[in-house]
């Protein structure tokens, strides 16, 4: 790979949301991974929206599901002929 | 040189994700028929917790999201037919899960919008934690903000947002799910589901920033830091 062949900031940028979900092709991934190892401003840009995604999900993921919850469902299900 | 980024790997986050492993090491049903009833009853336990999970975040309230599950289990096994053997069964049962949503909330009056998302800009936390003294770098710089402000608040947040964003953010957060998945849940096209999410991500931030702000806590933190 020459100079020519990696992205720009701005290029890195657009493609900010692909990258942190793997959306990208390996050769664009590649290409992102590049630019950020070698640019400090973008790179901290990236691992603040990382860290802001990482977070949100870990909150939204601590769940404490209802006692008897999947009895009822089921019972729900009996109740109505179907499963069981 | 900087140490940096691999993205968040698939599949790492733990939490109310049920797999669906258990289709893969059972033998295949026959195509034509509708997959034997212990089988489905299995995938659907399976999936139950992940779907609760996603529905408490679309409704907000934990009757309604049990009340929303039940209704799509019963749904899914009426409908058991159209679930095609050895596909995604949880993709599936969201679909089925969703649809009871928008069912049910049509008929509710829609909150009033408190937050004007219009031309939010990039990287919009990023810019304010910068701008008032809020951790910005390091290895996790979000995690302050996000620790005082706690899961419901982050809740609130993606409630938020407009419908057609909250549901695309909820899939999105609460499940690892390719943006092609989100997309065969919500029968969109997947560029839909990569502009929803980019917009949806860009509105959280500032319904995010809106929250703490609310709370006082980007004043509690903004002073700590300048003491620090």
């Amino acid at each position: 790979m020459t100079i020519l062949d990696r992205f720009t900031c701005e290029e890195a940028f657009r493609r900010i949301d692909d990258y942190l979900d793997r959306e990208l092709t390996n050769g664009e991934m590649g290409l992102v991974h590049q630019h950020l190892e070698i640019c400090e401003g973008c790179a901290r840009e990236f691992r603040f929206e990382a860290s802001l995604l990482d977070g949100v999900k870990r909150k939204l993921r601590q769940i404490e599901l209802p006692d008897g919850f999947q009895a009822r469902v089921l019972a729900a299900l009996e109740r109505e002929g179907l499963g069981g | 040189m900087t140490d940096f980024i691999d993205p968040q790997p698939a599949g790492r986050m733990l939490g109310t994700t049920a797999s669906m492993d258990a289709a893969s090491v059972r033998p295949p049903a026959p195509a034509s028929d509708a997959p034997p009833p212990g089988t489905f009853q299995e995938l659907l336990v399976a999936t139950l917790p992940a779907a609760y999970g996603y529905a408490l975040r679309l409704s907000r309230h934990r009757a309604d999201a049990e009340d929303l599950v039940q209704e799509a289990a019963l749904l899914a096994f009426r409908g058991a037919h159209g679930f095609e053997a050895g596909t995604n069964f949880k993709a599936w049962f969201f679909r089925i899960v969703t649809t009871c949503f928008w069912g049910r909330h049509r008929q509710q009056r829609r909150r009033p919008q408190t937050v004007d998302f219009d031309d939010t800009p990039d990287l919009y936390l990023y810019g304010r934690s910068a701008q008032t003294g809020l951790p910005y770098t390091g290895d996790d710089p979000a995690a302050l903000l996000l620790d005082r402000l706690g899961t419901d608040r982050v809740a609130d947040a993606i409630g938020q947002l407009p419908e057609e964003f909250s549901v695309v953010c909820a899939l999105y957060f609460m499940e690892d799910f390719a943006y092609q998945e989100i997309a065969d849940v919500l029968d969109v096209p997947v560029g839909t589901v990569r502009s929803r999410l980019h917009r949806g991500r860009k509105m959280l931030q500032k319904a995010l920033w809106s929250v703490a702000q609310e709370a006082g806590i980007v004043g509690q933190l903004a002073r700590r830091e300048e003491g620090a």
